[in-house]
């Protein structure tokens, strides 16, 4: 149980694809923990993957349950392990901002539904439906895992005006 | 570390930030924000810049001089020491879309209400669209609410307007989302 250090681009491993993480493997889980550790730690964080605490695994986790935007929808803490979107829809555009990427916003259009398949943190394979903030949280997560920033997806930038926790 | 204000506008056509980027390289100045849009037919920029050593303005200006003679209007504002720095800006981000056949007097009267109550402009953009017979203005005003002001009262707010100028006007809140 740790809290890790969220990585800051230009750190080279935000930009490497990550590969398949052991299910049901000591190692596994133990990064798992330190990414709910790292995620919860941070108080507005509602997902992160594990490239940005220094690991090159397929491994991410998201919980929107606590934030406004995810209040309708979500499926509470979801450990998505070796994830692959299977089905997506739709569309919907937010103002993403990432841990990794401080001080700077844009505009993201992203799928409004997704169908996600994955491992959890037991090993089972689960497939789970998705939409609205969830959806998009899972997006921006599982681009993590291929070295892929939401700098990479932005239609328009936008000034930095988060409201920051200190 | 010296930073500067520079704006440069001129008629629109490829190469005009190439040619601005390149003395800024020989110069050796640093380029940090910039808004870089076409307005009209014209191309307009405004950079903050800022270099180690220069300090006077003048110095330059005098660099961009062959840039004025193609045509290029540039001028150059020297910042006080912090200016360079946003400040933390604290608040609900508001969208507001204002859209309505073209008179005198949309943007005055939308930015006067928002100041009246406070209400901090971060981002504007406003467009001429339609025909020469049936103008439509557009404007995009992107917001900071004060602390004690809700978004409905700036909705409220909005609503009377939209009736007192006969224009289209929505508000809607943005959330920055940090994943």
């Amino acid at each position: 149980m740790a809290v890790r250090e969220v990585l800051v681009y230009p750190d080279p491993r935000l930009k490497e694809v990550c590969t398949p993480a052991e299910i049901d493997a000591q190692e596994t889980d133990e990064l798992v923990q330190d990414l709910v550790d790292t995620m919860y730690d941070s108080g507005h964080s509602v997902g992160i993957a594990a490239p940005q605490i220094g690991v090159c695994r397929r491994v991410a986790v998201v919980d929107v349950s606590h934030s406004k935007l995810g209040k309708k929808h979500n499926h509470g803490l979801l450990t998505l392990i070796n994830p692959t979107i299977i089905e997506s829809t739709g569309s919907k555009v937010m103002r993403e901002g990432c841990m990794s990427v401080p001080d700077y916003t844009g505009n993201v259009e992203r799928a409004r539904e997704i169908v996600v398949q994955f491992h959890d943190r037991d090993g089972q394979d689960q497939v789970v439906r998705c939409k609205g903030f969830e959806a998009v949280a899972i997006q921006h997560e599982l681009d993590h895992l291929d070295g892929l920033l939401f700098l990479d997806r932005v239609s328009n930038p936008k000034a930095d005006v988060f409201k920051r926790k200190q | 570390m010296q930073h500067f204000a520079l704006t440069i506008i001129g008629r629109d056509r490829p190469g005009i930030v190439s040619s601005t980027a390149e003395i800024l390289y020989q110069l050796g100045c640093n380029i940090a924000d910039s808004s870089n849009n076409i307005l009209g037919g014209q191309f307009a920029m405004i950079l903050i810049i800022s270099h180690p050593t220069i300090t006077d303005r003048d110095e330059i200006e005098q660099a961009f001089s062959q840039l004025e003679e193609q045509g290029l209007s540039v001028f150059v504002r020297t910042l006080k020491p912090g200016g360079e720095q946003r400040p933390e800006l604290p608040g609900e981000l508001c969208m507001i879309s204002v859209y309505g056949s073209d008179k005198p007097g949309i943007v005055y009267q939308v930015a006067k209400v928002l100041s009246e109550n406070n209400i901090n402009i971060i981002d504007l953009n406003t467009k001429l669209i339609g025909t020469a017979e049936r103008p439509v203005y557009v404007m995009m005003c992107e917001t900071l609410l004060p602390e004690n002001l809700e978004t409905d009262e700036l909705k409220a707010m909005m609503n009377e307007l939209k009736n007192r100028l006969h224009v289209d006007i929505s508000v809607r809140t943005v959330t920055p989302v940090e994943l």
